[in-house]
Formats: C-alpha cells, sequence, structure tokens
C-alpha cells in the first residue's frame, strides 16, 4: 500500500538475523508439513495488506464456468446520512458493485453506479479527486470500455482511501476496504453456491484477509469500534473466520451459504438507515 | 488490453525519459515514487500479455541488503506478477514467492536494471509471502516499491 513516510526504515532488529530467504525456505522444507512461520521470519515484515480487488476472483469465476453476472448485480440502495463511517463502508460496497456490473458487461448499471460514486464522494467531501475517475466511468460506459472501467473503479477506492489517509481518516480508509471485500464476498458465495464446486469454494479460503479487517478494527478509535455497523462487522467477520479456519477439508455447500448470509445481512444492515 | 498502443508509447516514452533524469540527477534526489515508476516500467511488458495491474502498492526505504516480506492472498486459476522497482542503481535483487510452508513457487524471475519481477501461478488459494531485498555497495538506504497484477 502507498504509505509514507516509509515503515520503520532501517529497522535496527532486522540485522541481528540476515539469513537468506532460500534459507528460509530450506528450513521450512526441512521441517516436514510444519507451516511457514512468519513471525520467524529473519527480516521486516511488512505490515501493510493489499486487499485485493473483486475482480481477481471474478475472473476465476469466469475460467470454471460461465457465471450469470447479471444475476448477481443489487440495486443499491441507501438513506442519505452524514455518518462518515457508514459513507465510507458505502463507498467499499458501491466500488464492488461496480466490478460487478463491469463483469456482467452492464452499462446502464454501470452509469448508474458511477452516479453513485459521485453522490458518496459528495457526502465525504472527496469529490473534487473523485470526480476525473467517476466521469472516466461514465465515458467508458459509453464505449463499452470494460477494463479500463474496472482500472477506473480500482483506482477510485485507492484515491479515496489515499485522502482519507492524508486527512488522517486511516480508520475510514479501512471501512472503504471493508465494504469492498464484504460485497465481493457476497457476489462470489452467491455465484459458488448456484453453482457449487470445491475449486469455486477453494476461492473463499482467505483467512489473512479475514484477520486483517478484525485486527484493522481491533486498532480502531473508540468511536469507529463502537459504531453500530462497525461492532456488528467485527462480529460477523469472527463468524467468517471461523468457518474458514474449519473448512481444513474445504468448504461445504453449506459453510458457502453460511459466509453469504453473514455478508448479506452486514451489506443490509450497512444500508439501513440506522 | 489495459492499454491502447499509442498511451502503451507514450507511458514507455515518460518513463524513458523519467530513466533518463533519474539516471543523471545525483541519487540524493531519488525518491519512492521514482521506484514506483520503475516497478511499472516493468509491468509494461506483462501488461501487453494481459496482465491487469493493480493500483494498491507496497513502498518504502529499507537499509541494503535487509530481507523484507510482504504476506499477500493469492488465488488459485489466476496467474500473478509481482514488480519490484527501485530508485537507485547498481543494485542486485533478490524477489521469491513463499507457499504456505516456506516452498518457492515463483517462476522466470528477472532483474533488469532498476527492477526486477517474477511470475507465480499459485497451486491453491490462500496466504503467500513475497521475500525481497536489495543490495548495493554504493547506497546505504534504498527506495523501493512492489506492485503486482494478475490475469
Amino acid at each position: 500500500m502507498n504509505r509514507s513516510p516509509f515503515y520503520s526504515l532501517f529497522a535496527a532488529t532486522a540485522l541481528t538475523a540476515l539469513a537468506s530467504a532460500s534459507n528460509v525456505s530450506a528450513q521450512a522444507a526441512s521441517s516436514g508439513a510444519q507451516e511457514f512461520d512468519p513471525r520467524a521470519f529473519p527480516g521486516q515484515v511488512v505490515e501493510d495488506v493489499v486487499v485485493p480487488v473483486p475482480s481477481e476472483v471474478f475472473s476465476v469465476l469466469d475460467k470454471l464456468g460461465e457465471p450469470n453476472w447479471r444475476q448477481e448485480i443489487r440495486t443499491i440502495d441507501f438513506q442519505k446520512t452524514a455518518d462518515r463511517t457508514k459513507l465510507s463502508l458505502m463507498f467499499g460496497l458501491v466500488v464492488a458493485e461496480g466490478f460487478v456490473a463491469v463483469q456482467a458487461e452492464d452499462k446502464e448499471a454501470v452509469k448508474d453506479i458511477g452516479r453513485e460514486v459521485i453522490d458518496l464522494a459528495t457526502a465525504l467531501g472527496l469529490i473534487k479527486s473523485v470526480r476525473p475517475h467517476a466521469q472516466a466511468i461514465l465515458d467508458a460506459a459509453d464505449k463499452s470500455d470494460w477494463s479500463s472501467i474496472r482500472r477506473e473503479f480500482d483506482q477510485t477506492q485507492k484515491t479515496v482511501r489515499d485522502s482519507m489517509i492524508q486527512m488522517k481518516d486511516n480508520d475510514l480508509s479501512q471501512c472503504v476496504s471493508m465494504g469492498g471485500w464484504l460485497r465481493g464476498t457476497a457476489s462470489v458465495t452467491s455465484v459458488i453456491a448456484k453453482s457449487f464446486s470445491a475449486d469455486r469454494a477453494e476461492l473463499l479460503n482467505q483467512p489473512m484477509l479475514v484477520e486483517h479487517f478484525i485486527n484493522s478494527i481491533n486498532k480502531m478509535s473508540k468511536d469507529k469500534k463502537d459504531h453500530n455497523n462497525v461492532a456488528d462487522i467485527s462480529k460477523g467477520l469472527k463468524t467468517i473466520l471461523a468457518k474458514m479456519e474449519g473448512a481444513v477439508d474445504g468448504f461445504t455447500k453449506d459453510g458457502v451459504r453460511e459466509i453469504g448470509k453473514t455478508c448479506d445481512s452486514l451489506l443490509k444492515d450497512i444500508q439501513a438507515a440506522r | 488490453m489495459l492499454f491502447s498502443p499509442s498511451r502503451l508509447f507514450h507511458r514507455a516514452t515518460a518513463l524513458l525519459t523519467a530513466a533518463v533524469l533519474l539516471a543523471s540527477a545525483p541519487l540524493s534526489h531519488a525518491t519512492i515514487d521514482d521506484a514506483h515508476s520503475f516497478a511499472m516500467e516493468a509491468a509494461v511488458p506483462f501488461v501487453e500479455q494481459g496482465f491487469i495491474v493493480r493500483e494498491d502498492y507496497w513502498n518504502g526505504e529499507v537499509k541494503s541488503g535487509q530481507k523484507l516480506m510482504v504476506r499477500h492472498q493469492m488465488f488459485k486459476g489466476n496467474e500473478y506478477a509481482f514488480w519490484l522497482g527501485c530508485a537507485q542503481e547498481e543494485v542486485t535483487f533478490e524477489l521469491q514467492v513463499l507457499d504456505e510452508k516456506g516452498n518457492e513457487i515463483e517462476l522466470d524471475f528477472k532483474a533488469s536494471g532498476m527492477f526486477a519481477t517474477v511470475r507465480v501461478n499459485p497451486p491453491k488459494t490462500g496466504t503467500y509471502s513475497v521475500v525481497f531485498s536489495l543490495t548495493s555497495k554504493k547506497e546505504k538506504g534504498l527506495y523501493w516499491a512492489l506492485a503486482y497484477g494478475y490475469r
């Protein structure tokens, strides 16, 4: 993630252990089935996590079959609010919805979502930096230039998160990522549940991302952590993490549905007025 | 394709210009943004092969020779490419991708000038570790940026 100033530069502690990465591999290989322990890494671990965009998962689903993405598009219905936490979660949700609409190659849905992006950016006070991206999305939709739209949605999300970080709103930046991940995961579980296979279900093996979000919430300021939606998301993510960690022999169809149900419930709450 | 040929040409020209400027500028003027520019230069041939570049990336400053690790989610069925850029010259790169057991899984490591690249076909969906280092005989601190794309 683009963060500057840099992570603890010249970390002195890391100098005590300059074993090469190939030694790391060799140690792990020689220990049989033992998992590689990143905490024992003899160097500096970059703590920033890059959250995949929904289309990274969607592209695999496309390779494994031909999902009906139009069926996955959902009407966005969010109440007007000045609650920045809710708006940030909504922003992530809307951008993820944009990725679904691109997958469905639904020009009108993309345009509607482009307009939602403008409304939300305005409400968040970020319209100046977002407008060029939103306009590019609307223009590319006219040309059915799906790869450009995909890139613009990715850029839009990054622009908003970077702007929030510049304004010292790191917690809200995390909310954007969480809203997007929840919506993307809801779509993925829906597609998998409609045509279940072990290969498709394996895409839900994302415990690191869920742990990252749980840790992010734990580090939030009290007002954000106690926010109704964020508190509910924290609980929901713990449920999802337990499902992921319990799927040692792979995910069952019921397991996939339960993860989807949890995501759907949280998304519904984000869009609710409360 | 992510870029049109004309955009690619303009981008390549801009990157070439940036590279010339960087080469002629004092090293102390190198920035993290330069490192990202070189990572993006490394991405150009991959984009031509259909890779989609992610907007998010990692960056920072590191002591010459120090190992760094990034943990990253990858999905079986996608092919990934990682591009490591550095803002300084005459740097030796190491760049590996390890699975959950610490085994190397990367393909086609290449290092050239101010960047290094690897491709990855993840054997299963899950968390992988990207381990890398940059070593310079001249510079103590090095600016780096690590970007990725998928197809």
